[in-house]
């Protein structure tokens, strides 16, 4: 029978994913598990597996189209058959897609082919996982050797359902998913615990900003707090706080700061956000002071290779993405989503990006991706009501610009006469192995041209 | 240090609480001429004569009350059971009066009686003779309950029951009774309400009592030549119980087993389960807690399936095992 290859459910509210690749055609043989295409949601890309072994046919959609999940986008086709010639749109028979069979790319294939010889099924419970669209092989049978019965398939189905949007995972797992703001949803079903349940480890090795476990330097010889003294709290190193310090420590240890400061005149810059936000049309985005900074940055790093850019031993890299990571404060300590090819993007893609990142980083809501990949760091404690500051490298990347508030301030003009100007300082601390001062100023005064005359490269 | 087994050691704790102080008295069944049913208390008789080791006749309710009476009334009296289910007989003593007295009386009267109990399983003495029912009484306000699980522990935990205001329930294992181990001459205390940790281990908090410790210690020398390292916890008070070290353990392991020999439903192990469920433990927990505790029957007369009914150290090397590596 024609197995039916739907648009897989990958997150509770995803409703839609664009096929970004097919990776078999029309005829090609696959075995159970071969990954078949590779869809995208947000910026999740993941894999769609063959449901069982045959030959891929009916192939319903190409390359960039998008398509709301359970949808049939092809068939495994078994030799001699033909794929339905039903309307493409219908969606598959199930009401409710169970959770997909999806790899990662880095999360290893359940081992399913050491039981599978011994799989067996009754005839009844075979029709009834057909129709129901549950893989018969993951259950586990009760009756006689083993059998998976029709009442096994169907108390598998009503746990299936049961734990729709549900997260299995312990509470070790959770913990530390917080800590570290992992999003556990991706990991949901294949876990290494019973059932698929997420432990622990599961949750660590998925950590994005995995940094090799170092231990911190004791600030000071003596590890207690200071006798005499009443102790009010003790927070304990460890999560996210944890990798701070880390990362810190090594930032300011290894690599050799240099400062650079330009206070830049915003006037320019400012007049045509206010105009674009007087103009724009009813739904789309305010454009913020942080989007137009990340544009002007993404563009004077375009002409400043060297500033965006990795040290290592042997080698600096310099990296043609442009991936700006924002640095977002939490109540318990700090993240650094990053606006992805930030140079290729318009000022309200930016802004509507920055303001979603900022909302799920918020709700602990940020995906792996969401976080990975950055060759830039922006710091903005202009909110907080700081004029100027400097900031700490994120590592590996070579350079971080510290962001300072808008302030008025008088300067003279050419006839010594004084004008009201409305400023930000800009500080740049930058890796002094990876470059020298004249780069860095380079960039910086890119920086400033380009905040003068933002209308230029926003053509 | 000199080795003595679990019942010289417990006859050392009487004698020597005997000698320093005459209110201290033993009373039950077969204690004197016979030495008791497993020889605890040969040789007392002759030592400190038939006023201060009595002989009863079969009669645990009695037993149990002239405990109480003689208590409230200024003695340190020692009763025991000689097989601690036949408690049943004395549970309207033990529950109904003892536990209560202090309290109804607006704490003008003191209990301070202990009551031996020899419990547990493996001589073939079959349903009636091989109970564990401590969690009865875990479940009684007013009573403490001790169960040591080594030689040192049985002398210095039963003086220290006998130096206690209130009434205590003091389970020994019969199988327990032939074990070695060190135990100093001199008279100490261990304080009831103090959990010891008895081996360190990083991979699992294993919490036992009374003869699952020893089991639990053999099954991780075995696990150690695996590499999984058991962390074993013996609360020897099961009331008042000392919660901290076993929080600290599972917060440190992640992964909890709880060991006993008595049945399972209704176990102490649920209450255990309970305490690290709620505590700040919560949150490290790495799997489900889990009981390996005595099968849901009457203890079998069959040897074999004697052995089978309570938790032995292949049974907790696989359940260790198993959690360890995530496949619970």
């Amino acid at each position: 029978m024609a197995k039916e290859i739907i648009m897989p459910k990958f997150g509770f509210t995803q409703e839609e994913s664009e096929i970004l690749e097919w990776l078999k055609q029309d005829g090609d043989k696959v075995d159970k598990g071969d990954p078949i295409a590779v869809v995208s949601t947000d910026k999740i890309s993941m894999e769609v597996e063959a449901p069982e072994a045959g030959i891929i046919g009916g192939i319903r959609y190409k390359v960039g189209d998008i398509v709301p999940v359970t949808r049939i986008i092809a068939y495994v086709l078994q030799p001699g058959e033909k794929a339905p010639e039903t309307d493409a749109a219908a969606p598959a028979s199930q009401a409710e897609a169970p959770a997909a069979p999806v790899v990662e790319e880095k999360a290893a294939q359940p081992a399913a082919a050491a039981s599978s010889s011994a799989f067996s099924i009754s005839p009844v419970a075979q029709r009834l996982a057909d129709d129901l669209n549950i893989d018969a092989s993951q259950i586990s049978g009760t009756g006689r050797d083993g059998q998976v019965t029709k009442k096994d398939v169907e108390d598998f189905a009503a746990a299936l359902k049961a734990g729709v949007g549900k997260i299995n995972a312990t509470p070790a797992a959770r913990r530390i998913a917080q800590e570290k703001g992992v999003n556990l949803q991706p990991l949901n079903g294949s876990g290494s615990g019973p059932s698929g349940r997420i432990q622990a480890a599961d949750v660590s090795s998925a950590r994005v900003s995995a940094p090799a476990a170092q231990p911190i330097m004791a600030a000071a010889p003596g590890m207690g707090a200071i006798p005499g003294l009443t102790v009010l709290k003790e927070i304990p190193l460890v999560g996210m706080r944890r990798t701070i310090a880390q990362n810190m420590q090594r930032s300011m240890q290894q690599a050799p700061h240099m400062f650079l400061q330009v206070d830049v005149e915003m006037d320019a810059a400012e007049g045509l956000r206010k105009l674009a936000n007087q103009n724009k049309v009813a739904d789309a985005p305010k454009i913020s002071v942080t989007a137009l900074i990340v544009k002007a940055v993404a563009w004077a790093l375009k002409q400043n290779p060297i500033i965006n850019s990795q040290y290592t031993d042997e080698k600096i890299i310099e990296y043609a993405d442009i991936n700006i990571g924002i640095a977002t404060a939490l109540d318990n300590g700090l993240i650094v989503p990053v606006i992805h090819n930030a140079d290729s993007k318009d000022l309200l893609e930016i802004s509507l990006e920055l303001g979603d990142l900022a909302q799920r980083a918020r709700s602990n809501k940020l995906q792996p991706d969401d976080l990975a990949g950055g060759t830039f760091t922006i710091s903005n404690l202009g909110m907080f009501g700081i004029d100027r500051f400097t900031a700490i490298i994120n590592p590996p990347q070579s350079a971080i610009l510290a962001v300072g508030k808008m302030n008025k301030v008088f300067v003279p003009d050419e006839n010594d006469q004084p004008v009201l100007q409305r400023q930000v300082a800009f500080t740049l601390s930058a890796d002094h192995r990876v470059m020298d001062g004249s780069q860095a100023a380079k960039f910086l005064t890119d920086l400033k041209d380009s905040l003068l005359n933002l209308g230029e490269i926003l053509k | 240090m000199r080795e003595l087994s679990y019942m010289e050691a417990l006859r050392e704790a009487m004698r020597q609480a005997m000698q320093k102080d005459d209110r201290v008295f033993l009373i039950g069944e077969d204690i004197g001429i016979y030495g008791g049913a497993f020889g605890v208390s040969a040789g007392l008789l002759d030592e400190f004569g038939p006023k201060r080791i009595i002989d009863t006749p079969i009669s645990e309710a009695g037993i149990a009350g002239a405990c109480i009476g003689a208590a409230v009334t200024g003695m340190r009296p020692i009763g025991e059971m000689q097989f601690s289910d036949f408690v049943v007989i004395a549970m309207e003593q033990l529950v109904m009066q003892g536990a209560k007295m202090r309290f109804m009386f607006g704490g003008k009267a003191e209990v301070p009686f202990v009551m031996r109990l020899a419990g547990g399983s493996g001589t073939g003495a079959a349903a009636q003779h091989s109970e564990s029912l401590e969690n009865w009484f875990v479940h009684v306000p007013g009573l403490k309950v001790v169960m040591p699980s080594s030689p040192y522990d049985a002398k210095g935990l039963l003086l220290a029951a006998i130096e206690d205001n209130n009434p205590i329930m003091f389970f020994e294992h019969k199988a327990l009774y032939k074990t070695k181990g060190p135990v100093p001459e001199k008279m100490y205390t261990i304080p009831l309400g103090q959990s010891h940790v008895v081996r360190e281990g990083k991979d699992l908090t294993v919490v036992a009592t009374s003869i699952m410790v020893s089991r639990a210690l053999e099954a991780a020398e075995q696990l150690s030549k695996e590499g999984i390292e058991l962390e074993i916890i013996d609360p020897r008070t099961l009331k008042p119980l000392d919660e901290k070290p076993i929080i600290e353990s599972v917060i440190k392991t992640g992964k909890a087993l709880i060991v006993h020999e008595a049945v399972k439903t209704g176990g102490f192990g649920g209450e255990l389960t309970a305490v690290i469920m709620e505590s700040e433990a919560f949150g490290y927990l790495d799997a489900p807690v889990k009981r390996l505790a005595g099968l849901d029957t009457p203890i079998p007369y069959n040897r074999n399936l004697e052995y089978h009914a309570v938790p032995q150290v292949e049974n907790i090397v696989e359940e260790a095992r198993k959690l360890v590596k995530g496949q619970y």
